[in-house]
Parts: structure tokens; sequence; C-alpha cells
């Protein structure tokens, strides 16, 4: 199921009647073809593209020929074509031809300036490591699929997994960085980013192609000397579509809000509401890690990360001290400084006021005016994470003006007259469990200092975390007191970076709707590549041996060289930490083959993340192309029937069952969810056939009528 | 949007079929870049324009990568062309309006094919002649060629939208037992034997006739002598019938559906639109025979040019593109003995030569010569009677040795066998003994030339021929063989005034049946709308839907009615909910049939609220499921197109059975 050819072809170098096919020819894989033969490819191509899109007047996609199928795509005078096996889907195969297309230009910029400006040669050398990097690293599965590669996650602690994702969170807090994903050898360890983007990311050129000098090329004056130790950085160009879902990203966790608090009484249920992040990892408690490390990696940008630490700290406490070197060890001593004393404060004081003053401060400061409708709008949503906090002082009071409805704890207080509307149906839960933190916050004492303006912003804006973090606290902190105010004082600890970037963090974070226009405006202007709709950023990696930080950020990171150093030196010892963990974990499990004896075959396919789980091993054998094809049929099937659910074909010896799930949770998007496919060997598959032809089949046939023996027939 | 077309290597179109909306496409295009005055060039000549690029290319990669396109789709399926090449010919189908599918398209040009088989018998054996049966040099001639064609095509794209049994191919009967059987003795008694007693039937004899009502089958009667007739050659029959005598509902239909049944393909000629006339009016023809004169398609044949110079531009095409000069003599051979063609006499009820399977005495013997008489009874519900010539055996004869030819050319173009090796071979010798014999027999200068050449070439020990020359010499052998076939049968056939049975004993067979069904008459009309029902089902089979079991062994199928047209109703009713239903079993037999080409034979699948199976499995005779015939590889290499129209596929197994069942 691999590929035979890819080519680009410019049509505008062969023109006239003389020129050679040979001049039109950019590139070629595989490079050895003879040249008649890439000439003849070409060729006839280029000739029956024109002329089949001349008479339908729709591009053509598709040129199959008995053994090969070609996908086409064109783009002014260029034409992409891959070359699949014809088992491939259709669907597949275009999927692939707009991966690598998507990779070349996020990387150069649109194929046509790419072209002009650079060589051919370097270009093709280009393509030729990466091809051959996509190569050695799929399988026919994820050729079918198009999916990216996680890291085996039943082999990973989750918790390094968990790391990862506030590493990426760190980083987010930064100036310029919007989002970005951690791989490690080739595999995805957590991501941040939507799967066409981390697909791009992940196929990082290697060293040759760095020692190119970059296509915008303001990257050297500041670049090459100010970099830290294995940090690149290099313009790349994303669609304006990703451009947009990067900088809308930060809120997404945000307008999702009530249904994931709404989720929160069945963690089993828990998925990323959109899809841009990791799977969660299944040991220990699944259901809590898992709702925890999704949100941590969708977690908005300039996160506090207290925010998160409770979950973290609640059930790990100890992991933290151990291991998050850089921040670990530090945090408690600043618990007293960090959100929860804000809270805390607003608990004590004025605690009706608060609310109001903090919303007057969040509209006043952080929103420009621009936006005001917009977060106004916005605040809709708020309420329903902040209510917990910003009412949870009202509360207090207005639950005994009031009486409390909530038979679980006296102290909860009913929802705010203000706000009750926007409560999701768990708040009250909530809002017991923040009365729970909110007690701890009257234990830690209330030594905060002046209100920061932006406080309560982040946390209004970690909207996926607070729940998860609330249920943790429902589960330890009524019980134990002293559990929680451990958890309150790790809680805490992210903060202690906030004082200074901080407030600029803020600022940044709440303006990308505001910004994010203008940026992008100020980019495609500044690229020559306006016209195709591309938005130029800045690719910062991190090379830590096997493990690689990618951050995608808006281009003044390059000349920011503060900005640099900060994420730098934010990220650089959890990076080190995170690498010696994988380090130590993988090996072994590497060199573990595919389990011996397979009693079937089965893939998981995510839809949503876009990530592959199968048992099949590196070589297929003769049964596991069967199972490959099999599900290669479904997978076009389902890809084209919306309403298909369920589908079990049956050779004569072998069955694949294959079911997608509508996810209960999830409303709006439809994700669908591949279950296991098997290929039971001969014995069982022979007997689900034969129960299947009994009892309707003779009974058709019984009925069918014999009558008039007129001959018609011979056994043909 | 739909088209077919059928060109040769050289881009030259032999056939096609377009209908309105992509003449409309065409003319949008050509009308912008041609100057009205000039006048608009013909349709043909507008396709050929436009995809001589892809025919030509598609020839140049099978030579240089040998192979070739099979397939092109467009942005989101939008438009869709299946290529297929048989023998020299390719066949094209377009679809730009997402009703078909790839396998339903690539099923077209099979079932064209065969249409051009059962119409031209060994005759598309050979590229140069089939070529000239499609494209006659004469306009008028080429035009009521392509027009039958045409008619037919519209005919089989109804048919498989609107009959279950024709979106299964396989023959759907009308399940009366008792009328059943009382037909089957009439047919005995009063067709085939009173046919076969006759003194005057002009050494026909007549070997099978049955009983049509609809594209249903009420009842089938061969003689003893004669060898059973193959399911799919049942089916083309259906259409054939279908298309002379379309039925109530379908006239019903065609009223109301914007585009009629066959367009005006071509504005320069006129042409009779005989059929389409008699499809509007199916009513006013309600005693057959009388009216026939009326609406006669003039269905005359051609009788080619002599003049080498205005040979059909393909061959000449051919001839650039490396075929020996020494061809053109042998063109010049075949369009001598052309010239003494007689024209068809018209009429649709007239009989027709048609070729069909058999096997004689234990001998396989594809497309041997048949008369087929369609007598309508009344509207709706017809008779069909088939008789064989004297000079069946002939056709034997033809079929080994042209199949002895074919397989010696195989081996020479595969370069295996040359010189004395060649000699040696077992078939040469058996093959060099019957074409002296057949050359003694029936005599044949051209021929007897010919062969003698091809014998010098072949056994001469002092200067044995080339390879090559072998091959060329061996593919003049064939064609000339192909001329005598063509001239025993294609010439000499009913239509064009070559023997038959004579006008007085159809009547009279007509009359005869008309009266023994009389009293049936209109509760057969009914019947075959609401033939099964699926209530009988519902009590052992709650919440079945519906479902069609074929019996691919005999190629029959059972399904529930599910009504077609506007007016009649089935279980379902009218309106969405049958409309749902319908299209839902399209589907499934679609996919169904996509899944069993790549070798699954089960196939189970939820859509939404229904569930979905499609079964596939093997009986014999003693037991009652047998086992799938042999796991892994045969059930992987199934032919490309299942069903009977296009066959293959029951070759593979002793007896399959499949069913369709959805509840």
């Amino acid at each position: 199921m691999g590929w035979s050819y890819f080519f680009l072809y410019d049509g505008s170098k062969v023109k006239g009647e003389g020129d050679p096919t040979r001049a039109g020819i950019c590139y070629f894989y595989p490079s050895q073809t003879l040249l008649d033969q890439q000439e003849l490819l070409c060729g006839q191509i280029a000739g029956v593209v024109h002329c089949i899109s001349d008479i339908s007047g729709s591009p053509l996609t598709f040129v199959r020929l008995r053994k090969l199928k070609f996908a086409i795509k064109v783009d002014g005078d260029y034409l992409w074509v891959l070359g699949c096996a014809v088992e491939l889907p259709d669907g597949s195969c275009k999927q692939l031809l707009d991966q690598l297309i998507g990779v070349f230009t996020f990387y150069n910029g649109p194929v046509s300036l790419a072209y002009e400006s650079g060589s051919r040669e370097e270009l093709s050398a280009g393509w030729d490591t990466f091809i051959e990097q996509i190569l050695s690293n799929t399988s026919d599965l994820h050729r079918i699929f198009n999916s990216l590669w996680n890291l085996d996650r039943t082999k990973v602690e989750p918790l390094l997994l968990l790391k990862a994702a506030l590493i990426l969170q760190t980083c987010q807090r930064s100036r310029h960085v919007l989002a970005g994903c951690i791989l490690y050898k080739g595999l995805i360890v957590s991501t941040q980013l939507p799967p066409s983007l981390t697909a791009k990311v992940l196929f990082h050129p290697a060293a040759p192609r760095d020692q190119e000098p970059p296509p915008g090329g303001d990257a050297l004056q500041e670049g090459g000397a100010a970099l830290p130790p294995d940090v690149q950085i290099r313009p790349v160009f994303v669609t304006e579509g990703e451009a947009v879902s990067l900088h809308e990203f930060p809120r997404e966790p945000v307008t999702s809000t009530p249904a994931s608090a709404a989720r929160l009484q069945e963690p089993s249920a828990l998925r990323p509401p959109k899809g841009w992040s990791t799977p969660a990892p299944k040991e220990n408690n699944p259901g809590h890690t898992e709702a925890m490390a999704w949100e941590l990696a969708t977690t908005p940008e300039p996160t506090s990360p207290n925010t998160v630490w409770p979950d973290g700290s609640g059930e790990n406490g100890h992991w933290y001290g151990r291991d998050w070197e850089s921040v670990g060890p530090a945090k408690p001593r600043h618990s007293a400084r960090g959100r929860g004393p804000g809270l805390s404060r607003a608990l004590v004081k004025e605690p009706g006021l608060s609310w109001g003053k903090e919303e007057l401060d969040l509209s006043e400061i952080h929103i420009p005016e621009a936006q005001e409708t917009e977060t106004s709008s916005g605040y809709s949503d708020f309420p329903c994470v902040r209510a917990p906090e910003g009412a949870d002082p009202g509360c207090e009071e207005s639950g005994s003006d009031s009486g409390s409805p909530e038979p679980k704890s006296p102290k909860a207080p009913p929802v705010g007259t203000a706000i009750g509307g926007l409560l999701p149906p768990s708040a009250p839960e909530m809002l017991v469990q923040n009365g729970a933190q909110e007690r701890l916050g009257h234990l830690s004492g209330d030594s905060s200092q002046a209100p920061v303006p932006g406080e309560d912003h982040p946390p209004a804006r970690t909207s996926g975390p607070l729940p998860a973090c609330c249920s943790d606290s429902g589960q330890t902190g009524t019980e134990l007191p002293v559990g929680g105010q451990r958890e309150e004082q790790c809680d805490d600890g992210g903060p202690e970076s906030r004082p200074g970037p901080g407030p600029e963090c803020d600022s940044g974070s709440a303006d990308p709707p505001g910004n994010s226009p203008s940026a992008d405006r100020t980019n495609s202007r500044s690229a020559p590549t306006s016209s195709v709709g591309l938005v130029r950023m800045n690719l910062y990696t991190h090379c830590v041996k096997g493990l690689v930080l990618s951050l995608l950020a808006e281009e003044p990171l390059l000349g920011d060289g503060a900005a640099i150093e900060e994420v730098y030196h934010g990220s650089l010892a959890s990076l080190n930490g995170l690498e010696v963990h994988l380090q130590e974990t993988l090996p072994q499990d590497q060199a573990a083959p595919a389990p011996p004896g397979r009693a079937y075959s089965f893939t998981h396919y995510d839809r949503i993340q876009n990530v592959l789980t199968a048992n099949l091993p590196q070589v297929a054998t003769a049964q596991d192309r069967r199972f490959l094809q099999a599900v290669s049929l479904m997978h076009s099937d389902f890809a084209q029937l919306p309403t298909l659910y369920e589908v079990t074909v049956s050779e004569s010896c072998a069955l694949m069952i294959e079911t997608p799930r509508l996810l209960p949770s999830l409303p709006g998007t439809p994700p669908r969810l591949c279950t296991p496919a098997a290929t039971p060997s001969r014995r069982p598959t022979s007997s689900s056939w034969r129960r299947w032809r009994g009892a309707p089949a003779s009974r058709v046939r019984r009925t069918v009528p014999s009558a008039s023996r007129a001959r018609p027939g011979r056994s043909c | 949007m739909k088209c077919v077309l059928v060109a040769t290597e050289g881009a030259e179109v032999l056939f096609y079929w377009m209908d309105k909306e992509f003449e409309e496409s065409l003319r949008l295009k050509f009308g912008q870049s041609e100057c009205e005055g000039a006048g608009l060039p013909t349709l043909e000549d507008q396709l050929s324009t436009l995809l001589a690029p892809v025919i030509i290319s598609s020839m140049t990669m099978l030579e240089k990568l040998s192979d070739t396109y099979t397939c092109f789709s467009t942005e989101n399926g939008n438009y869709l062309y299946v290529l297929h090449l048989f023998g020299e010919c390719l066949f094209i189908a377009i679809n730009g309006d997402h009703t078909e599918g790839e396998g339903d398209l690539r099923q077209k040009l099979c079932v064209l094919k065969y249409l051009f088989e059962v119409h031209f018998g060994l005759v598309t054996v050979d590229g140069q002649l089939i070529r000239k049966e499609l494209r006659p040099p004469d306009l008028e001639q080429r035009v009521q060629v392509w027009e039958h064609f045409q008619s037919l095509l519209w005919t089989y794209s109804r048919l498989r939208e609107q009959e279950q049994c024709f979106a299964v191919e396989a023959v759907e009967r009308l399940i009366h037992p008792q009328l059943c059987k009382l037909c089957i003795e009439a047919l005995e008694r009063h067709v085939i034997q009173a046919i076969n007693a006759s003194p005057k039937r002009a050494g026909e004899e007549a070997l099978h006739a049955f009983l049509l009502v609809h594209s249903k089958l009420l009842a089938f009667y061969s003689s003893h002598s004669a060898s059973s007739l193959r399911p799919a050659d049942l089916l083309a029959l259906i259409l054939l019938v279908q298309d002379l005598y379309p039925s109530e509902s379908t006239a019903e239909d065609n009223d109301t559906q914007p585009s009629p049944r066959r367009p005006q393909s071509s504005q320069s000629i006129p042409v009779q639109q005989a059929w389409s006339s008699c499809s509007a009016d199916p009513t006013g023809r309600s005693s057959a025979g009388t009216e026939t004169d009326s609406f006669s398609p003039a269905e005359e044949y051609f009788t080619p040019a002599p003049s080498p110079g205005e040979q059909s531009s393909g061959s000449t095409v051919w001839l650039e593109e490396g075929t020996p000069p020494t061809d053109a003599s042998q063109v010049q051979v075949a369009e001598d003995t052309l010239q003494t063609l007689v024209p068809r006499s018209p009429g649709p009820s007239s009989p027709r030569r048609i070729f069909l399977d058999t096997s004689v005495k234990e001998n396989y013997c594809p497309m041997v010569p048949h008369t087929m008489y369609c007598l309508p009874l009344w509207p709706g519900i017809n008779m069909v009677v088939l008789t064989k010539g004297p000079n069946t055996p002939l056709a034997l004869v033809l079929y080994q040795l042209l199949d002895g030819f074919s397989l010696l050319e195989k081996k020479l173009k595969e370069g295996q066998e040359v010189g004395s090796t060649l000699r040696s071979h077992p078939l040469m010798g058996d093959l060099r003994q019957r074409m002296d014999k057949f050359i003694k027999s029936r005599g044949g200068q051209e021929l007897q030339s010919t062969w003698l050449e091809f014998k010098t070439k072949a056994f001469s020990r002092s200067e044995p021929g080339s390879s090559w020359e072998l091959l060329q010499a061996c593919r003049r052998v064939k064609r000339q063989l192909c001329t005598i076939y063509r001239l025993s049968f294609l010439a000499a056939a009913p239509g064009r005034g070559g023997p038959h049975l004579p006008q007085h004993l159809q009547d009279r067979v007509q009359t005869l049946m008309q009266e023994k069904l009389t009293d049936w008459k209109d509760f057969l009309l009914v019947k075959s709308r609401r033939n099964v029902t699926m209530v009988s089902y519902l009590e052992d089979f709650p919440g079945l839907v519906h479902f069609i079991y074929v019996d691919r062994t005999t190629g029959q199928m059972v399904a529930p009615s599910l009504s077609s047209s506007e007016r009649t109703s089935s279980e379902l009713g009218r309106g969405p909910l049958a409309t749902f239903v319908r299209t839902k079993v399209w589907a499934l037999i679609r996919l169904a049939r996509r899944y069993l080409q790549k070798g699954y034979t089960t196939l189970l699948f939820r859509e939404g609220d229904f569930y979905c199976s499609y079964f596939l499995w093997f009986e014999n005779e003693m037991v009652r499921v047998a086992r799938p015939l042999q796991d892994g590889p045969e059930m992987l290499s199934f032919p490309v197109t299942l069903g009977s129209l296009s066959p293959g596929f029951c070759s593979v197994c002793l007896s399959i059975s499949s069913r369709l069942w959805w509840s």
C-alpha cells in the first residue's frame, strides 16, 4: 500500500511545442526513475488533467490505472501528483497528498515562491529527506488512516504526559508563543496543535535543511547568535484557517465549559471538546487523570498553572516535589501569594463586591474597547466557571440569607442570583467543592497582596482544569482539610512566575482576539505569500536528545531575545527531566516486539485526535494484508456514509468488525471512534459465517416457488 | 449528465450515447468556440475532439507502461469517467450528476459490450470487422445502428434503476404455479410443437418459447433438442423486448420524465423516431402485427463503400500506428466480401438475428446464431420464440477454428512458439486438419489463398516465416473466418431477408396464445406489479423491511415488489417511505457488489436505524449448505463485474446462491 510515485510538475515551463517535458519536472520521487519514464508520467498525466478538467469544468482529483492510482492537485501552473497502490482508499490517498503539500508549504511557503527563490536541488534534497522520513515512519495502517504517531501511552507513566502538557502550558505563557507540541523520537508526547499542524511539525526537517537560509531573511540578523544551544527558530507558514484556530484556541475550553462541567459526574466520558490534545493515560484512576491530562493540554495559554496543580498535587503531590525541579520545590513557599490566597482574600473581604469589582477590572483594564462586546458576550461563559470562585464569597452570605438548598454541605451556598441562570447543572457540586477550598483559603490565611488586576482572569479562563480540580477537592477536600491545604499550596505553586511576566502575558492573552487580526494582517503583508492565504509564523524548536519541543509563535519572537530566553529557561529543566524519564521507561518497551502469537488483529482509530492504535506488526503477513484491505474498505465507507454505524464483513475465512460510536457527551461534534476490528482466525469466523446463514436463509429458500419447472438455467 | 463512448485506438468514434444534459454541455462548450456561420460540428465530432487526448494518452500508457487508465474522478466526485478496453475498442462511460458510481458505469460498459456480442456474434472477435459493423461509412446506416444501441442503453438504464431484477441481474419470475403450468403446456403444444411440425418453417427449428409480463418471466419452455439458455442471455432478451415494447408504466414514466427515452441524437440527419413514438403511445398497438409497418425503424444494415480511399479513418490511423502495410490488402478483401449484404427488412416485430451461448453435444459454443421472434400478446405481455437456422453447425465449426487461431495468435504474441516447436504443437496439427477439412467443404477463394499463405509460413521447412510474419498471417486467416461467419449469419439475417418463419405461422401462434391467456390477461398485469408481498414474511421475520433472494445457479431472484412508478403503489405505499427504501436497496446492492469484488461474501452493517446484510453462500445438491468453495486467494480474485449480464463469476463456483437480506 505504499507509494509508487510523487512528483511536482510546473506546467508553465512547458508551454511551447519545443519545450522538453523535463523542464517542468520540479521534483520526482523516486529520483532514480529513468528520465524517460518521468517525462512519460508527467506529460501524460498533465495532459489528461488538462483535458478532463476542461471537459468537466471541475479539477481532476484522481486518475486510476489498473495497478496504480494517482491523487492529483492542481495549484495554478503547478501539478502535484501522488501515485499510490490501488488498494489505498481514495480519501486516504488524497489526504496523503494534501499532507505532503501542507508540509512543504509549512516550511517553504507557497510552492511557486519556493521554486522561484530556492534552487531546485536544495528543495529536492529537502523533499528526499522528508519523504524518506515519512516512508520510514509510516505503516500501511497509517497510510490508510493518515494518522499521527503517538507515543504508546500504555507504556508511559501518565504523569510524564501530564508533565509534557504542563511544559507546553508554561511555554504558552511566554510572549508570542501560541501553542506547541512535544515529540519524543518522532512520536507525539503531547500536543496542543490541531492534527493538521501537528503533522507538519512532526516532519520537522532534519539537519541539512536547517542550514538553508530561511526564506524570510531577517532570521539571521537576530537569530543566529542570540539563540540558546539546541534551539532553532525558523519562519514557517500556516494557512489562515490554522492561524485563526491557533489564536482562537486559548478560548476554546471556556466556551466548552458548561459541557465539560456537566460531564464531571462521568469522568469516563471526558474527552477533549475539539480534539487537539493528548489522549489520556489509562493507568491510575483512568477517568480522572485522563480528564486532567487533556484539560491540561487544552488549557489556555496564560493559564496560571496553579489551577492545574491542585489535581496533580492532590493526587500526586510527591511527584511534584521530586520531579518538577524548576517549580516544584520552590512553590509551596509562595503559596500564600498565589491565586488561592487571592481567592481567600476575596472570600474574606468584600465577598459580594469582589465579583463585581473584578469584573469591572477585567473589562476596563484587560479588554480593549473593541473587544468589549466580545468579552461581555464571552462572559456568558465565564460565570459558569467563575461562579464557583467568585460567587462563593457571596454565597457564604447569601447562603445564610436564603438558606441553603444544598443538602450536601451547609456551607455550600445557593447559586448567586446574578449568575444562577448561567450555571451548569453541576454547579452546585462545584460550589460545594469550592466551599471546601474556600475554607482552606481561610486556613491559609489572608496574606494576599494588593489585588492584581488580572488576578481572576486566568482562573476564569482555565475553566477546563477547574472542574477537574473541583472534582478532585470534592473527593478529598471535604474529608481531609489537611490534604486539601496541601493541595491548595501546591495549587498556588505556579503563580510564582506571575508577578513578573504575568500581567504582560495576561494582556497578551486577553488580546489575541484583538491582536490576531492585525497580526495576521501585518504578517500577511510582510510575508510575500499573502496571496495564497498563508500566515507567517515562527517555529521554535528545542531539541533535548530525542525530545523535541516545538512551539508555534507569532513572528516577533525571532527578534525578541528576551522572550526566547524566557521560553528557553522556562522549559529547559523540565525538558531535561522529561527526557530522562522517557528514556528510562521507553527503551525496554521498544525492545519488546509485537506480542507473539496474536490471536486477533485490531486497530483503533481516534478520528478526533487523529491517532491510531493497533497491534499489527511492522512487517505485515498475508493475513495482516487481508485485514488491512478490509480496514481500508471500511474506512472509506465510514468516511462516505455519515449514518453508517457498524460494519461486519467476512471472507470465507475471516471476520472483520468495525464499530464507530458516537461519544455520548459531545454535542455538536459527532466524532467516530472505530473500536476493534478483529480478524479471528479461521475457526471462529467460519462459525460466525455459519450462524448467519441460518434461519432466514432456509426460510426464504423454502418459500421460493418451485413451480413451473421451466429450464432457463443450467449451472453456469 | 451521462455519456457513453466507444472509440478505436485512433479516437475514431464507433458509438456514442448521451443524455440531454450532456448534449447541452457540449453545445455550450462548442457554441462559444465555434463561429455560428460555420455550423456546429456533429456531436460525434465534438466528442471525438474532446476525448481524443485521453484516448491517445490511454494508448500511450498501455504501450509504454503496460498499464492504462481505468477511472478518472474530479473534485467531490462531480464527474466520473470509467474506461475499459475491450479488445481494440476503448469504452468510456461518463457521469456528471452523482447518480452512478464507478461500479455502475463499468457495469454499463460491460452490458454494452455484451449487447454488441448479442447483435454481432463472433464478428466482434475481429477489430476491423466490428469497427465497420458499428460505424458503417454510410451516414444514414450509421445513425440507424447507433440509434438502435442508444435506445437499448436507455432501456437498460431505465430498467436498472427501476427493476430489482436488473439491479441484481437475475431473472424475476411471476409467482403463480397454476398459471405457469398452464402456460408451459400451451407453449409446448401450441408454440414449439406447432412450429416444428409445420412444413413451412423454412428449415427453422423452434427451440425456446417464453412469456413475459412486463419484465417478469411468466413461463419458459425449451424443446428437448435445445440446450439451455443462460440467465444472462435471457436477461438480454428481456432487455430487447422491453426496448421494443416498453411496458405500460414505463411509458407513463417516460411522459413525465424531462428527457425522452431516446433523444434526437443528431441534428444533421433526420431520424425516424419510431420507437419513441411507440413508447409514447403503447396502447395504440394492441393488436400486434397490423400496425407494425407504421413504426418501422428501418433497421437497415449497410453496404460499405467499395473504395478504400473512403475507408473509415480509423483504419488509416491504425495503419499509421504501425500496422504493416500488408494489412491494407486484407481490408480490401474484407470489403469486397461485404458488398453482397442485403439490407435488413424493417419492422421491430420482424425477426431478429441474435447470438446466444449454447452447448452443443457437450461442446460449449458461444454466440450461436438464433432468430428471435417477439410476438406481443397485449401491451405488457409478450411472447418470445427463439429458433435456430439450418446452418447452425457451421457456427460451431467456425467458432472452433477461430478459437484455435486466437489461441495461436496469443502464443505468437507472447513469442513462445516459433518454428519447429510451433509446428509440432498438438494444437497446430489439430487446427491444420480441421482447417483443411473446412476449406474442402466450404471452398472460398480468399480463405483458401490466405490459408495457403499461412501454411507455407508455418509449416514449410525451407523458409520458415518469422514469428511476426506468422502472426500477421494468422490474423488474416482469422479475419477471413470472421468474414465467412458474418456473411453466413449477419448478412443472411432474417431481418435482411434471410430465412425465417413465415408471417402466417407467427400470427397463428400469437393468436393461439392470446386465446389461451385472454381470461388471465388483466390478472397478470396486476400480478406483475404485486408479485411477492412482504406480508407473508413478516410473521416469521418481524421487522424485515425488504429482501432480495438471488439464486445464481438458475439466475433467478425473488423479492417483494417495490413500486417504481408514480401510479402503482406497493405495500410500502408511495411517496417518501417507498422512495427511501428503494434508494437503500439500490445502495446496498452497490455496496455489496463492491465488497464481493474484494472477496467478502458476508457484509453486515448498520446504517442509521437500519440493519443491512448481504450473504453469499454455496450449495450443492446433496448438502444444504456447502462450505465456501475455497477460502483465500480464489475468493479474492473474483472478476471485476458480477452478475448475469456481465458474466464471469459463476464459472468460478459449482453452484452459488446469494441473497440480499435487509431488515
